[in-house]
């Protein structure tokens, strides 16, 4: 039976970090690719968790804490944003948003 | 009494005088015309007066003291300790500068107060004087200076001058529109700078060797060395003293042709004609070609060492002897075209490049002392020529003017050009003699001088030169008596064209002589030139004399050699055995002076029974000889050798001469387009290519090209996609990721 | 850290899920794969011995979070499609970079010395010590994120006002 180290975990979170990423570049819905970086953030909790465990430390689980909060913050600003722009745009198609073209 | 502290004030005058004539001189002459012009030409005349009485006073200082050189350090200049380069700004008092200085303000001062009768009038009166006094002040830093980088500030000085007072007039154009004054005086410059460019070069061989650019130290070393049998090292690759001795001495030959205008860099003199009359006196006849004399001069050790160690220029031939044939060829070669010349100020500038030949000979030929009497001689003699000529012209100008319209007021030099008369043109003139008869009296005197007619100025000090070569140098003899010959033809024609026989035009029988600011200081002049030589450098008259003596100067006699002795270091070092100065006979030779007299007389004579004296005729005229009384070739059976079998031979060459002098031309046309054509394509070149298309085009303009195109570019990445901008910083935290994790 | 069992087939349905939010066109349904997602994730953090995160993981992030989430999707009624991912120059490098990012990942992970504490944690990690370490060590950044909470939801009120006179 193969002891389960510390890396799987950080394997895990390496995958779901890729994921995460492939989510934001890949995807053309604002609202999804929000979503992919919320999974980002959850697998860099992961991490954390599994560090914290690793050196028998609390901070590891304490930086979650916080992660957690500030996420919740930026996830309630970055929907009223989309909302903000949905009405004037009437799409959450981010190819749409381009007038920043130069 | 100790003057030597009185020495910075012959540089500083002169600047005086400069700075007042530039700065509020014309402000003066136009407030009130007659007035203001006396004051600024009187001004500038009295800067050059106090500084030729400021010289005397150094003479006689130095005669009181022991003939010891002085130097009167004014303050350090260039200081460079790393490179133990150290060149101070003093004036060197020695008997060989302070002759230099003499002549300088002497002449000069001369030639101002005879510029304020003659530039009466001019546009440009004061702006003249400005120039004329900072002429003097570049020559007697030239001259007075105590090393060779004082000299070359001076040398560029002068030239500087030249060219500002050739091209005084520089917005006259002639029929063909070309502005030839300022083409004359460009001329100069660029002729110039090609001898300059040798004196740097020499300059910087000097330094490398010798660590130092001052007079004594240079010498002394140079002595040391060559005794020593040292080498001088130029990084991996050595050569003996005497090869760089050579060298440095040639390049110095190389800078002499040009400012002396020996050849072949001597074609900047006939042109520099077009500045006024008494620039053409003061600058290139007295002082400015004389600065290749004197730089020679001054370095009479070198041309020893040079002489003595037999090294050769490209292998041919030694250094000083390659000065002697340079100065022997230019002598004749330019007497040779003076024969053809109408013009009266033409025929003069030849005389002084073949003089300044004489002059580069003797120096070549080691003696010093003949080359710095024909200098001085030379000076006063030529000086008088000119502004005779200078007087003749404003006679012309006169008469024309009274002919064609009476009540038009005194025009200027040169303003009767251009308008199908030409005052300076000789077959227009003849009969001068009874309608300007102080004139022709002085010009007479400056001709016969010229032609070394005993007991003139100009005899002693040619034949010493012609004794000198006789007894060292068979060669440059020859070429020398040739010259010599040339010279007395030239001037015998020019003085039957001008002041002989009928008038030629109407301008000629209205002409009218000179006020007495014009020829007082003729006369002083022609009294120098007629007493001079007799006072300066009696040779013994005997070999007997000679050596109760003991073959030193003493006395009346060889006033001039004892003078110079204590300068020209050449003496001591023959005296030490170190070299071996050829040596200038002391004593009388009749031979020499017998030949060379009946050859000017000759020469004198032939022309005048050659050159018309009515019509203008050509070259090919009929030999006037076969009218000739036979009773002549019985009182001169010499002549008659002459007269027959060579006169007729000289009309011949006379004839191919004028091809000669389209050679010439061709030689202008040579320097026309290769240097002037050359330089001004390259000019073209590098505003053009260079300027325009290189720096503004493809550096200024391309620059600016370049960032908007960069920017153009860069543009292409701000989509305005958020995802595209998302790519990026993915982009770039994978690129640190893999940068830190692999490779930091 | 548990049977290797377990680890597998969370993370077997932590992975599916994430995939499932990733490449579902429907935004519901990625939205409700999220939530699966995190509950797996809060599973995990308690076989880690983080229960109090796990908690709040479970409470904060699939309860609150995702929920806002959802209001957002059915309020603009992003549900609706957008398309399939269009293979561009674009997708070709985000694979590449990715490829980069994990053969990274891959040598550090395969490089690290695998050993992971087997022993039993003596960590004490319930609610009370990290209440403790929480107000003991890190108090300022705890009192700062209040502040960033209520910059949040000051920004969010008004970003949402209509601009009235």
């Amino acid at each position: 039976m193969p002891v389960v180290t510390t890396s799987w975990y950080v394997a895990l979170s390496v995958a779901l970090f890729t994921i995460g990423a492939l989510g934001v570049l890949l995807r053309r819905n604002a609202v999804v690719i929000f979503m992919s970086v919320e999974l980002m953030l959850n697998a860099a909790n992961l991490a954390f968790v599994a560090f914290a465990r690793h050196f028998n430390n609390l901070d590891g689980q304490i930086f979650v804490f916080f992660v957690i909060t500030v996420a919740a913050a930026e996830v309630a600003v970055g929907l009223a944003l989309i909302v903000a722009i949905f009405r004037t745009k009437n799409s959450i198609n981010v190819d749409e948003i381009n007038t920043m073209k130069g | 009494m100790n003057a030597f502290s009185l020495a910075p004030l012959i540089l500083i005058l002169p600047f005086l005088g400069f700075l007042f004539n530039a700065l509020v001189g014309r402000r003066f002459v136009e407030a009130d015309r007659r007035v203001g012009e006396q004051w600024t030409g009187w001004l500038a005349s009295s800067m050059a007066l106090v500084a030729f009485l400021v010289s005397a006073s150094l003479g006689v200082s130095l005669a009181a003291g022991g003939f010891e050189a002085q130097t009167v350090k004014l303050w350090d200049w260039v200081v460079i300790p790393a490179a133990e380069f150290h060149v101070p700004w003093a004036i060197q008092v020695d008997t060989l500068s302070v002759t230099m200085m003499l002549v300088v303000t002497g002449v000069g001062s001369l030639i101002h107060i005879y510029a304020i009768g003659y530039m009466h009038g001019d546009r440009d009166f004061s702006r003249f004087f400005a120039y004329l006094n900072l002429f003097i002040f570049f020559m007697l830093i030239l001259v007075a200076g105590n090393n060779y980088l004082m000299l070359f500030v001076g040398w560029e000085g002068v030239g500087l001058c030249s060219y500002l007072l050739i091209g005084f007039w520089f917005d006259r154009v002639d029929e063909k529109k070309q502005p030839m004054n300022a083409n004359a005086a460009r001329k100069a410059m660029v002729v110039n700078r090609i001898g300059d460019f040798a004196m740097v070069l020499a300059l910087i061989l000097m330094f490398w060797t010798f660590r130092s650019l001052e007079f004594e130290t240079i010498f002394g070393s140079a002595v040391e060395m060559f005794e020593r049998g040292e080498m001088v090292h130029f990084g991996s690759f050595s050569a003996p003293l005497a090869t760089v001795v050579t060298a440095i001495t040639a390049l110095f030959l190389m800078g002499a042709t040009g400012k002396s205008a020996q050849l072949p860099l001597h074609v900047w003199l006939p042109d520099a004609m077009a500045g006024p009359t008494p620039v053409s006196a003061l600058i290139h006849a007295a002082t400015m070609v004389t600065s290749g004399i004197y730089l020679i001069v001054r370095s009479n050790v070198l041309y020893e060492i040079a002489r003595e160690s037999g090294a050769r220029v490209l292998g041919a031939i030694s250094s000083p002897d390659l000065v002697a044939y340079v100065g022997a060829l230019t002598a004749l070669y330019a007497g040779l075209i003076a024969f053809t010349q109408f013009d009266i100020k033409k025929v003069l500038a030849y005389s002084t490049v073949s003089q300044l030949g004489f002059m580069i000979a003797a120096a070549g030929m080691g003696a010093y002392v003949a080359a710095m009497f024909h200098l001085i001689t030379h000076a006063f003699f030529k000086a008088l020529l000119f502004l005779g000529s200078g007087s003749v012209i404003h006679g012309m100008e006169h008469g024309h003017h009274h002919v064609h319209t009476p009540s038009h007021p005194c025009p200027s030099q040169g303003e009767g050009q251009g308008r199908g008369f030409d005052p300076q043109d000789m077959r227009t003139m003849g009969g001068l003699w009874n309608k300007m008869p102080l004139t022709f009296v002085l010009y007479l005197t400056g001709a016969l001088a010229l032609a070394g007619i005993a007991p003139l100025a100009g005899f002693w000090s040619k034949d010493e030169i012609l004794a000198h070569a006789n007894e060292n140098n068979g060669g440059v003899y020859v070429l020398l008596t040739l010259a010599a010959i040339c010279t007395a033809f030239y001037m015998g024609r020019q003085l039957k064209m001008i002041f002989f026989g009928q008038p030629r035009h109407e301008a000629a029988e209205h002409a009218s002589d000179s006020p007495a600011v014009m020829w007082v200081p003729l006369a002083v002049l022609a009294a120098l030139a007629f007493f001079g030589g007799y006072y300066l450098n009696l040779p013994y008259f005997s070999q007997a004399a000679a050596e109760a003596a003991h073959g030193h100067p003493e006395g009346d006699f060889l006033r001039l050699e004892s003078w110079l002795e204590h300068s020209l270091a050449a003496f001591e070092l023959t005296e030490e055995g170190v070299v071996n100065l050829p040596h200038t006979p002391i004593v009388f030779s009749p031979t020499v002076a017998g030949i060379s007299t009946v050859l000017a007389v000759g020469a004198l004579a032939a022309a005048f029974f050659v050159v018309y004296a009515r019509r203008p005729g050509t070259a090919h005229d009929p030999d006037p000889l076969e009218k000739t009384p036979i009773w002549w070739f019985a009182i001169l059976p010499v002549n008659t050798l002459y007269m027959k079998g060579l006169v007729p031979a000289f009309n011949r060459t006379a004839a191919w001469l004028a091809d000669t002098v389209d050679e010439r031309w061709w030689h202008d046309f040579f320097h026309d387009r290769l240097l002037r054509d050359g330089f001004l394509g390259w000019t073209r070149f590098i505003n053009d290519v260079v300027d325009t298309q290189g720096v503004d085009g493809a550096l200024v303009n391309g620059s600016g090209r370049l960032a908007r195109a960069l920017a153009d570019l860069l543009r292409r990445s701000q989509t305005g996609y958020v995802r595209n901008y998302a790519l990026g910083v993915f982009l770039g935290v994978v690129a640190l990721l893999a940068y830190f994790i692999f490779a930091g | 850290m548990g049977n290797p069992i377990l680890f597998i087939i969370l993370a077997t349905i932590a992975l599916a899920s994430a995939l499932g939010m990733l490449l579902n066109r429907n935004a519901v349904h990625s939205a409700l794969f999220l939530i699966l997602n995190m509950v797996t994730l809060a599973v995990l953090y308690l076989v880690l011995n983080a229960p109090f995160i796990a908690m709040v993981q479970i409470t904060v992030y699939a309860g609150a979070i995702m929920v806002l989430f959802l209001f957002v999707i059915m309020l603009l009624g992003a549900e609706r499609t957008s398309g399939p991912i269009r293979p561009g120059w674009q997708m070709y490098l985000t694979l590449l970079l990715t490829a980069v990012l994990l053969a990274t990942f891959g040598a550090v992970l395969l490089g690290a010395d695998g050993e992971g504490t087997a022993v039993a944690p003596t960590l004490d990690a319930s609610p009370t010590a990290i209440g403790l370490t929480l107000f003991e060590s890190y108090v300022f950044p705890f009192e700062v994120t209040s502040i960033l909470l209520l910059a949040a939801m000051v920004g969010v009120v008004v970003l949402r006002m209509r601009r009235k006179g």
